[in-house]
């Protein structure tokens, strides 16, 4: 009687285990449902916003100018944040605001992303916190789900004019 | 005849999914064997040398000052490096040299860890390229197999050596 509930419950860790690990990968390399918290990509993406997530760009390395991803935070690894990226490894980035007087600019580390948010007002990104390791990257972003009135593929850069691959 | 060949190579393939992914939670989630190789922590570890790293720690954020760790490059993410953690957030690092006449020294920022090989005099490590995100960090190395080389065991342990460069947290 005891084995039988000890062999039953035995058998039901194992699948939870055997399944969780398939559910866990295919979040991990194929993507997932995300819910995206915050302004700070407003009006691409709205507070509460439900986008897919999908993780095989970042692992073959296929993170372009203009994707919208999904990376740790640099300041707290226990939190994501979501913010497009600007320029890649070896770009050149202007980094004075429109209303300096002298422009300055610097160049995007190897290995490294410089990410920014839509809504330039108020978003924290890589104007705060500098470039991020490109192996922060845990997903990139491409369609929302919710709100219905949003469904579909995501909008392109409201800020065009802060690409620049000179 | 070409449903049952069909059928097994569906059933094989599913098999082979499955015991992939739980092999890979596996590696991630708690721990492997790993090869190192480079000079940058000898002579705790030698090039070539196996050992074994467990990534429970990181995902319970239980990596502390002395720590060997195993992290993504921040210069190259396709590659691995294997340091030392010598400072957390917060902790006060001197990165003078210390032939300089004046003293230098830096705060690790929120979310970051500053790294050290054990080798200083090859090693590119946090005072090259900085404090790296806690992000980056897999796994954290807490066993060497005795290498044929030699024959003491080292002390793989959150170790005593000197670690001039930094001062408690600040």
């Amino acid at each position: 009687m005891l084995r039988g509930v000890l062999g039953k419950s035995f058998r039901l860790v194992g699948y939870t285990i055997q399944y969780g690990c398939i559910a866990h990968c295919a979040f991990e390399y194929v993507g997932g449902v995300v819910m995206c918290s915050g302004p700070s990509m407003e009006p691409t993406i709205q507070n509460s916003d439900i986008v897919f997530a999908e993780n095989l760009s970042r692992h073959f390395y296929g993170i372009q100018r203009g994707d919208i991803v999904i990376a740790k935070s640099p300041s707290d690894p226990k939190s994501n944040i979501c913010k497009r990226v600007i320029g890649l490894e070896g770009d050149k980035i202007h980094t004075s605001s429109s209303s300096d007087f002298f422009k300055s600019h610097s160049y995007v580390p190897m290995g490294h992303v410089w990410l920014e948010g839509d809504n330039l007002q108020n978003s924290t990104d890589s104007r705060y916190y500098g470039p991020i390791p490109y192996g922060l990257i845990r997903g990139r972003i491409f369609f929302k789900i919710w709100p219905l009135s949003d469904f579909g593929f995501l909008r392109d850069s409201p800020n065009g004019h802060r690409f620049s691959d000179d």
